[in-house]
């Protein structure tokens, strides 16, 4: 076996070629401007002859903690041919006006004058019709396409909140902590001794940085996954445990039996860091209050009994430290009330105590099917070592998954296992971008006007503290947010868009259906509805407008809300749709939001302009993405298409003589003007000039270091973030960012005895609403999942796919490549071979909701009774476009309408109802043929 | 020989995958995909590199049964893979769904490749039986074996070793179509090019090699599950897996082509029992079944692996565990660590 040749390569001619196919003549930094979550991935873009050839991570981060690997190198498949989407067979790149029926996929291209003067006139047609809150625009994933919505503050029209268009909120995380999003950087996961992957697939879709997970193990840590099928997520772990779909709270909370038995749990934590030892009436079962005590004091005041003074002195709210005080967990105590009456209180852990009466591993087990033995030696682990909770926003999308994370949280917190490194949980939050946000708000340029503007806020912070000097830095930012929801006396902020799905979606007669609701309900949801805006808790956030306000434009950008809309088509294209006068599609693609718009205006991709990737926690880098090429034919940058928008509303505005928009609250903005007073006068117009701006700023802020700069980042592509700043919800992590140190979240709660922003200021694991209370959930308990959907036999669960972040890369023909190239539907070996399906044969999925069809692909890794759609793929490539989400009833937990109570209440991205989309019965045939 | 600035020692290069820190995401197959194949006509159903569930059929498909490799110190050609069988390579009416103007009368469908298999089509399928289903992933590329079959069994002398890498390339110029390689290759990683009438393969990703650049599949890993070195540096990584602490084994050694991939063989977790308690002392994927892939040194490896995972749980060190931890990712690069943005082309 001589070698014939001595030349390296691949023989001659071929040799050169493969050489030079690797070669380009510009490269740039790139990443990916979308809702990945957490994104982040430092990519450099390679270009030949003007045309992207490839893009390749960086593989530059460096080591932050020694001992701890570092994060290269950050990239996923998606990201490695992002490319090919630019010049997709769905890229759009020129103006498209409907010329046949919506949905009928017939256009015609048109100029940008044409097809925004249309737009503008159809919004402005609407405020004189019904008021600029008839202008729906939808908030989206895709972070790039934020600046195509300038016109929200021109108008005054209302945005959808993101968590409820797209379901990443924590409900029951939030309950406990009054903030759903404690992210620790990827790498402290590193330092996690135990990690329980619970409600999350990361295999599928953190792939990007589950390494430091399976480093953990190797370091001498452990995996545990609990999943209903041996998830892709199972394969790597030490234990893997099935639990019945929909029953995790009943698992949890005989954890948190055991350790309670087994004097497993962190007293010292359990005092300072949440609201056990807190008194509660047993008469009412509300916690004792300041005026039932002492005249004249706060409602919020809260009681402990000391065992010391052998009496209920209260729990300071301005700090977690206990003091003198030595609080009682358990007895029954009484208490002299103000009017001289006596009252039996008890600490909220004797209260739990008996509600785990209910939980012993062998009741458990009976639930969730999970051995009993199994359930002790996890908590056993779970009280004694470091431990995590990998979780996702799986469990947030269960009807009665609040429950599940109150009791997951419950398991945290009894063994102290938050706010120190390599413990505590995971979900979502962004932060600090504040340069970016407050360009205009600044007033002038230069970092003069941007360090002057932070004075401003700061003495704003004071002001709104005045009332109740104990207010964290977090709630006087969370009270900020809380307004922002209302933004100009309600004119052009985020709304709960719940309310407006409930009257103007034609959700009203779902969300009544009792048998696919909480059985438990002990009235209708309506009545729930009316008794929630009798009491006004949601009055701020224009819960009522839609009454009577019908919806006339829908402004989407960079989203899919026909693929995405849990209840589906059947809802949106019969009752909405009829509805609207404009509907826009802005994105870089043809989707099937876009083949049932009016317009689609065509943007740029993710390396034809400048950005940055998402600012998340995880990674605390600001990312940076240059423009490689310019945007093909007549795209343009959705920051360009928001200007160009803004402009041609003013001209129409002016030749129409309209003034202004008012709003039905009486506020109103004028008009003419806004082009410039966004653009500070034409300032910021010029694309580099702004982005410069906003990076200086940043560095002015000190979110990021001296020296940020659009060269800068030209250079060095990214930069570790040192401070938090204001936009987003960075303060909510309670954590400090060391430099040298991986970030773990609430390390002020608990190094620093800074307490929680909830009604307790303690993590609350008891909620004395009166509708909590009525439901049974004071406490966290677990309830049977309803039926939402019908009486079908199976049960469909979910979650994002591998092969796609959402729908946005099913149509690239390299990762078609990699999957079936088809939408699948995953189902157990054996309940296949009983109806006689076949392995990749079409079956149909239907319930009383809808109906699709989809091909089977048959696996004994699926639990039996359960069936397993990965979503995203686009209704388009289903036979007559009917998909996921059209067999998904959309409903929404009753209990999530509750407000008027301290930290439940309304504030962009935070509480309010979402729907859920887990565990929903269907029913699965083998088409006939 | 220098690769940014470093003197490596060996002549022949290995790969090891760590099989416990594979997750199946096809970014390695992506990257080699796009970095080499696409725009090419005739390379639609080519994926030099590839992931695939185990247990599975794989692409080609149940290529295991294919036949090829040595016996008895002779060639044995098996059967030639047809493009049917690797899977994949297609393409879709997008024209008529999205400008066609017809509605929902049509819905995306393929109209070109493989009508029931694609490079990835049993994906996360695996073996077993509910509750004790089990699989994992095996990425795969051209082995560069030493004994290459394919090399000998070429007519025209196309194929040959390479002297500074230890690669096995194809002169594609010499190359006459005949697919005696592909019939002699028992792990069927060639693939054949019917648009130009030659055979292709894995390049080792050379051009990249000889700038001291990392392969595609290696450098572009987000699982950090891979590594390459030369296999004959007693310093490297690769060489202490396979030799020192003996955690990584070829896959399909009975093939007799002395592969340089290797593979740190999958843990899984512990299976339940009949009545559902944790069955600690039992195996979930089945010996033989990894015996029947690695061969039986598998054991060994597994033992290795479980003993220095154990070391690192009563808190003593481990050599082999903060190996392939990979503290700095650039170790896993062996001596082609170089950043290729910092290369400037004349």
């Amino acid at each position: 076996m001589t070698p014939r040749a001595n030349a390296s390569g691949n023989g001659s001619g071929r040799t050169e070629h493969y050489r030079d196919k690797w070669k380009w003549d510009q490269v740039t930094w790139g990443s990916h401007a979308v809702d990945c979550y957490p994104g982040g991935c430092p990519f450099r873009v390679y270009v030949r002859d003007g045309k992207i050839v490839r893009e390749e991570q960086s593989g530059t981060l460096p080591v932050i903690q020694q001992g701890v690997p570092d994060m290269n190198p950050m990239g996923c498949q998606k990201g490695s041919c992002w490319g090919y989407q630019h010049t997709g067979p769905d890229r759009v790149t020129t103006p498209l006006k409907r010329v046949g029926e919506r949905g009928e996929g017939k256009f015609e291209p048109v100029s940008w004058d044409e097809a925004l003067g249309d737009i503008a006139d159809a919004m402005l047609d609407a405020c004189e019709d019904q008021g600029p809150e008839s202008i729906i625009t939808l908030m989206t994933p895709e972070v790039g396409a934020a600046p195509s919505r300038s016109h929200l503050g021109v108008l005054g029209s209302p945005l959808t909140d993101g968590n409820a268009e797209f379901q990443d909120f924590s409900p029951g995380y939030y309950t406990t902590w009054g903030k759903f999003n404690p992210v620790s950087t990827m790498d402290d996961w590193f330092l996690a001794e135990l990690t329980l992957i619970w409600h999350c697939n990361p295999v599928y879709t953190n792939i990007q940085w589950f390494h430091f997970t399976l480093e953990s193990r190797y370091n001498g840590g452990e995996v545990i996954t609990i999943a209903p099928d041996y998830s892709p997520s199972s394969i790597h772990s030490d234990y893997h445990f099935p639990v019945r779909i929909g029953t995790d709270a009943a698992l949890a909370l005989a954890m948190c039996k055991t350790i309670i038995d087994e004097k497993l749990y962190n007293k010292k934590f359990v005092h300072e860091q949440t609201d056990l030892p807190m008194l509660v009436r047993t008469d009412t079962g509300r916690f004792l209050r300041g005026p039932e005590v002492n005249a004249g004091d706060r409602d919020d005041q809260f009681f402990w009994w000391d065992v010391k003074a052998q009496q209920a002195v209260p729990a300071p709210r301005g700090t977690l430290a206990l003091g003198d005080v030595s609080p009682a967990l358990e007895g029954t105590f009484k208490v002299r009330l103000v009017d001289g009456t006596d009252v039996e209180v008890q600490p909220v852990f004797q209260r739990l105590l008996k509600v785990l009466e209910d939980y012993t591993p062998e009741k458990a087990a009976k639930v969730c099917n999970i051995d009993a033995e199994a359930i002790r030696m996890i908590a056993r682990k779970a009280a004694t070592k470091r431990t995590k909770i990998f979780s996702g926003w799986n469990s947030g999308k269960y009807y009665h998954g609040d429950l599940m994370e109150r009791a997951m949280a419950l398991l945290l917190g009894l063994t102290a296992n938050w706010g120190k490194q390599g413990t505590g949980t995971r979900s979502w939050s962004i932060f600090g971008f504040d340069g970016f946000a407050f360009l205009s708000a600044k007033g002038k340029p230069g970092q003069e006007a941007a360090r002057e503007f932070q004075k401003q806020m700061i003495s704003m912070r004071r002001m709104l503290s005045q009332d109740d000097p104990t207010m964290t830095l977090e709630m006087v930012l969370n009270r900020f947010q809380e307004m922002g929801g209302a933004r100009v006396g309600g004119m052009g902020g985020m709304i709960p868009p719940a309310f407006l799905w409930y009257h103007q979606y034609g959700y009203k007669e779902r969300w009544n259906k009792k048998e696919w609701s909480d059985q438990s309900m002990k009235r209708t949801f309506d009545e729930y509805y009316q008794e929630a805006m009798d009491k006004g808790w949601w009055d701020e956030f224009m819960a009522k407008t839609w009454e009577k306000t019908e919806p006339r434009v829908l402004f989407e950008a960079g989203g899919n809300v026909l693929r995405r809309h849990r209840g589906g088509q059947n809802t949106l294209l019969k009752e909405l749709w009829p509805k609207l006068k404009m509907i826009v599609s802005v994105d870089f693609r043809i989707n099937t939001t876009g083949l049932h718009s009016d317009y689609i205006l065509p943007a740029a991709q993710h390396y034809e302009k400048l950005g940055q990737s998402m600012p998340s926690p995880h990674h605390l880098n600001f990312v940076f993405i240059d423009k490689a090429v310019e945007p093909p034919g007549d795209a343009k940058s959705d920051r360009e298409i928001g200007q160009m928008l803004v402009k041609a509303i003013e001209t129409r505005a002016r030749e129409r003589g309209i003034k202004e928009s008012k709003g039905q609250n009486g506020a109103s903005i004028v008009i003419e003007g806004a082009f410039d007073r966004a653009t500070l006068n034409g300032y910021y117009e010029n694309e580099e000039v702004e982005f410069d701006e906003a990076l200086k700023d940043m560095s002015a802020y000190g979110i990021l270091p001296p020296g940020a700069s659009l060269e800068k980042l030209r250079e060095i592509g990214t930069m570790r973030t040192q401070a938090w700043g204001i936009a987003g919800f960075g303060i909510a992590q309670a954590s400090t960012i060391e430099p040298d140190k991986t970030h773990n979240p609430f390390r002020w709660h608990t190094e620093d005895k800074v307490p929680y922003p909830t009604l307790t200021r303690r993590a609350q694991f008891y909620i004395d609403h009166d509708w909590f209370i009525e439901a049974g959930e004071e406490l966290p308990v677990h309830k049977e999942n309803p039926n939402h959907g019908g009486d079908g036999e199976f049960r469909l669960t979910s979650g994002h796919p591998r092969w796609s972040v959402h729908s946005m890369n099913l149509t690239n023909n390299v990762i078609q490549n990699t999957h079936r190239g088809e939408p699948f539907i995953f189902m157990n070996d054996k309940d296949a071979a009983a109806k006689g399906i076949e392995n990749g044969e079409p079956v149909t999925v239907h319930n009383e909701v809808g109906t699709m069809e989809i091909a089977a692909k048959l696996s004994p890794t699926v639990s039996p009774g359960q069936v397993i759609l990965y979503n995203g793929f686009e209704p388009y490539q289903h036979k007559r476009w009917f998909s996921q989400s059209d067999v998904e009833p959309g409903m929404v937990k009753w209990l999530h309408m509750a407000g008027g109570y301290g930290h439940l209440t309304y504030r962009p991205w935070h509480w309010q109802p979402i729907p859920v989309d887990r565990a929903v019965a269907v029913e699965i045939d083998k088409v006939s043929a | 020989m220098t690769t940014n600035g470093k003197t490596a020692k060996g002549k022949q290069l290995a790969w090891v995958f760590d099989l416990n820190k594979c997750i199946g995401c096809q970014t390695c197959s992506v990257a080699c995909k796009v970095l080499w194949k696409e725009g090419e006509a005739g390379t639609e159903h080519m994926w030099w590199m590839t992931v695939n569930t185990k247990p599975g059929k794989g692409t080609p498909k149940d290529w295991e049964t294919m036949g090829g490799g040595y016996k008895d110190g002779k060639v044995q050609l098996g059967k030639v893979p047809t493009n049917e069988e690797f899977g994949g390579g297609w393409d879709y009416n997008y024209d008529e769904v999205l400008h066609g103007g017809k509605g929902r009368d049509v819905h995306l469908q393929k109209t070109a490749g493989s009508k029931d298999w694609g490079p990835n089509w049993d994906e996360d399928e695996g073996g077993g039986v509910w509750p004790n289903a089990y699989y994992f992933y095996l990425p795969r590329l051209c082995n560069h074996c030493t004994d290459a079959p394919c090399l000998e069994a070429c007519p025209t002398g196309a194929l040959r070793k390479d002297e500074e890498f230890g690669l096995v390339l194809r002169n594609e110029d010499d190359c006459t179509g005949q697919q005696q390689c592909s019939a002699a290759c028992p792990y069927k990683k060639i693939y054949f090019n019917e648009a130009r009438g030659v055979s292709q393969q894995c390049i080792g990703c050379f051009p990249r090699i000889e700038k001291g650049v990392a392969p595609a599949c290696v450098r572009q890993c987000p699982g950090r599950a891979v590594f390459i070195g030369y296999i004959d540096d007693e310093t490297s990584l690769v060489h202490k897996f396979v030799n020192e602490w003996k955690v990584a084994v070829p896959l399909h050694g009975e093939y007799n082509t002395k592969p340089n991939v290797f593979y740190v063989p999958p843990l899984a977790p512990a299976p339940l029992a009949a009545d559902g308690s944790i069955n600690e002392a039992g195996d979930r994927i089945p010996p033989e079944y990894l015996e029947s892939l690695f061969g039986p040194d598998v054991h060994t490896a597994l033992g290795n692996i479980k003993e220095e995972i154990a070391k690192k749980r009563r808190g003593e060190s481990s050599e082999a565990m903060d190996a392939l931890i990979l503290y700095e990712w650039k170790d896993a690069l062996g001596p082609f660590d170089r950043d290729p943005a910092e290369i400037t082309w004349q």
